[in-house]
């Protein structure tokens, strides 16, 4: 099925479907309403098939080009059926378990991702290890039947909802650094993890901090070899930079059309709606670029943080706007709407944090893409 | 055009480039084919020159070659609006046709076309050379090489002659074309800019270590690649809709670009770049200019935001 094709029957299904598909009115005001929504919405997209496209055929796909799964983000978001940030964990945790996974666990485990039966988090983040990655201390030492992990993680998001975790552990010495580091798949029902969820600033507990104590794993759950973890989680991050991006690009640009509808006259300042509306559109234009590289069968690397940085330069100014224009409501208002409207304006502070700092990925542009050596 | 035949005329463009500027490079240019190439595949002719020519601070004709072939006018030179607008150089005015726009690469020119903003619509007039003002303008960047052009016509000339088929002119179309070349100029300028600076944070030594060590100079750097490759995706999108908003769009990130680009590379060439035994300050100078013609950032972003905020609708999504 080419993009034509695939856009064309989508949008057509959507219309069809639009009273299935639909969020209920508090859809957005609670995680677990959010949650249950993802879950209901790719569900149907995924017995109708269009879940399944962009997806390899070993893993339960019909086959295709990449694009069809950006595209499907795509229409999803902008219909405001899903919220961008939890359905895009799809795509940075699927193509992780198909590139490194056993093929027998990847094709077992993948199609419950896909259709919206199972939930997995990705625990990287340690309280000691935020921005140096290679630091992780959560430790993992050979047992009987695999590997015994015990240690601690922090920020990961979902956790709670959670059946698996894509784990990155330290099997080498501390100072082996990245070489020392190990892919694992974890059950988060497994005997000795503790999920304590942590709630944010914006009024979620969107992530949490998770607790290994002598949790077993089989070693058929290892992602890669031995050693190899720090290469998972390389080849993981500019997925969180890419079609993930894409979806919330066109978050960013729906919200700033409503915001246009809703902001009261002479509360929006010309100038600075036209410069967020030139960024959230230079924003869509590199996404869009960095699409079709990924369609190309091209490796994304470290090119993929100016889409990092540019995301979230585009969401802050969005969201600065939105509590210039609408003051009244993100201060005061109290229905849902403005509800929803103060914590995404909330949650817009925390875009230049996640996903490796906005500091981070200015290092990495300047040791990667320009050359100029190591820092000091 | 396939792949491998545009990088090789993109070889000889560079090369080019960096060899000749003013009427020297358009003869260049000539001999090259670059004016068949524009008037077949004005995306891959316009892109691949104006790069190139911000790259090396050079100077041609093809910004006026570009507004001929989009009106269907050549070969009269266009004349372009005035220094800070983009709107038509003439405008009709009581009875007369004020005219106020800038030209370059066209020192022998017996006339020129006139775009005329006539209140109901734009026409376009081709108006003798002697009956004009010229005064060859030195400023901010005397290697640019413009001349302002200014007079007052009596408004019977504006019903003079009018492009080919005699319909009305399509300035937007033009104005558009325009801006996308002007973009990727300053991205070119950005670009170099971009270069000079990081050699020099490579070389320069102070307490004891390279300064391109020193994060506070990284930081900078890397905003400024930022900068340039937001500009860079904005063009190329820009080509990819083919809408006059967002063209645009493209020449002001690409004026706000180069205008941080400027700013952060002076910063860490200091000293050095602040003299002109370095040739920065020409790169500085060029993309001040030239974010002032076909509308600067600032006057674009303006006309874009009230534009916006008047239709309460945002320009279509960009398709994937």
């Amino acid at each position: 099925m080419d993009l034509d094709e695939f856009r064309t029957t989508l949008d057509a299904w959507l219309t069809d479907h639009e009273a299935e598909l639909a969020p209920a009115p508090e859809a957005h005001d609670t995680l677990d309403a959010q949650m249950a929504q993802l879950s209901k919405v790719k569900r149907l997209a995924h017995d109708a098939g269009w879940m399944r496209w962009g997806w390899p055929e070993r893993v339960g796909g019909l086959g295709g080009s990449a694009l069809l799964r950006a595209y499907l983000g795509e229409a999803l978001t902008v219909r405001d059926l899903v919220e961008p940030g939890i359905y895009s964990m799809t795509e940075v945790l699927a193509p992780t378990m198909i590139d490194y996974a056993q093929p027998e666990l990847a094709a077992a485990m993948v199609p419950r991702l896909l259709q919206g039966e199972e939930t997995w988090c990705q625990g990287f983040s340690e309280p000691g290890t935020g921005s140096n990655l290679a630091a992780l201390s959560c430790r993992a030492v050979p047992s009987e039947h695999g590997w015994r992990v015990t240690g601690q993680k922090l920020w990961t998001s979902l956790a709670q909802y959670a059946q698996r975790c894509v784990l990155l552990t330290r099997t080498g010495t501390v100072e082996s650094a990245h070489r020392g580091i190990t892919a694992l798949f974890v059950d988060m029902d497994s005997p000795g993890i503790t999920v304590r969820p942590i709630q944010t600033m914006h009024g979620v507990e969107e992530f949490s901090e998770v607790f290994f104590d002598d949790v077993e794993v089989p070693l058929e759950r290892m992602l890669g070899r031995e050693g190899q973890g720090w290469s998972v989680a390389m080849d993981l991050l500019p997925y969180e930079r890419s079609t993930a991006l894409w979806h919330r690009a066109a978050y960013l640009h729906r919200r700033l059309q409503r915001l246009l509808d809703s902001a009261p006259a002479g509360a929006l300042d010309p100038t600075v709606v036209a410069e967020t509306t030139q960024l959230v559109y230079a924003f869509r234009a590199r996404s869009r670029a960095t699409q079709h590289r990924l369609a190309r069968g091209e490796t994304l690397g470290p090119e993929t943080s100016i889409d990092k940085v540019l995301m979230a330069s585009a969401e802050q100014a969005v969201f600065e706007l939105v509590g210039d224009g609408l003051a009244v409501g993100v201060m005061t208002g109290d229905d849902l709407e403005n509800r929803r409207w103060r914590s995404e304006a909330l949650y817009a502070r925390a875009a230049t944090i996640y996903g490796g700092s906005a500091e981070i990925q200015r290092n990495v542009i300047a040791r990667r893409l320009l050359d100029l050596g190591k820092d000091t | 055009m396939d792949a491998g035949d545009l990088e090789l005329f993109e070889r000889s463009l560079r090369a080019a480039t960096q060899r000749h500027r003013g009427a020297e490079l358009d003869a260049a240019l000539a001999e090259l084919g670059w004016t068949e190439l524009l008037a077949e595949e004005p995306p891959a002719a316009i892109t691949t020159l104006f790069e190139l020519q911000g790259a090396a601070n050079t100077t041609s004709a093809s910004l006026t070659r570009v507004l001929e072939e989009s009106l269907g006018v050549g070969p009269v030179p266009v004349l372009w609006p005035a220094l800070g607008s983009a709107d038509p150089p003439g405008c009709l005015r009581d009875s007369s046709v004020v005219i106020h726009g800038l030209i370059a690469g066209a020192p022998d020119a017996g006339s020129y076309l006139v775009v005329i903003n006539t209140g109901q619509g734009t026409s376009a007039v081709e108006v003798p050379a002697g009956a004009l003002t010229a005064r060859p303008v030195h400023g901010m960047d005397p290697w640019l090489g413009v001349v302002e052009i200014t007079g007052r016509l009596n408004s019977g000339a504006a019903s003079g002659s009018v492009p080919d088929d005699g319909g009305p002119v399509d300035w937007p179309a033009a104005r558009a074309l325009a801006q996308l070349a002007l973009g990727h100029e300053l991205v070119g300028a950005s670009r170099q800019m971009l270069e000079l600076a990081r050699a020099h944070a490579l070389e320069r030594v102070q307490f004891d270590r390279p300064i391109a060590s020193f994060q506070a100079v990284r930081h900078r750097l890397a905003d400024t690649l930022v900068a340039v490759e937001t500009a860079s995706a904005a063009l190329d999108a820009a080509w990819e809709d083919g809408s006059e908003v967002s063209a645009g769009m493209a020449k002001a990130l690409a004026g706000r670009g180069a205008r941080t680009a400027a700013r952060h590379c002076q910063q860490v060439l200091a000293g050095i770049g602040f003299t002109t035994e370095h040739v920065l300050h020409r790169y500085v100078r060029r993309v001040l200019v030239l974010d002032q013609l076909f509308g600067s950032t600032r006057s674009l972003t303006r006309a874009l935001g009230e534009e916006l905020l008047r239709s309460g609708r945002l320009p279509p999504l960009l398709a994937l």
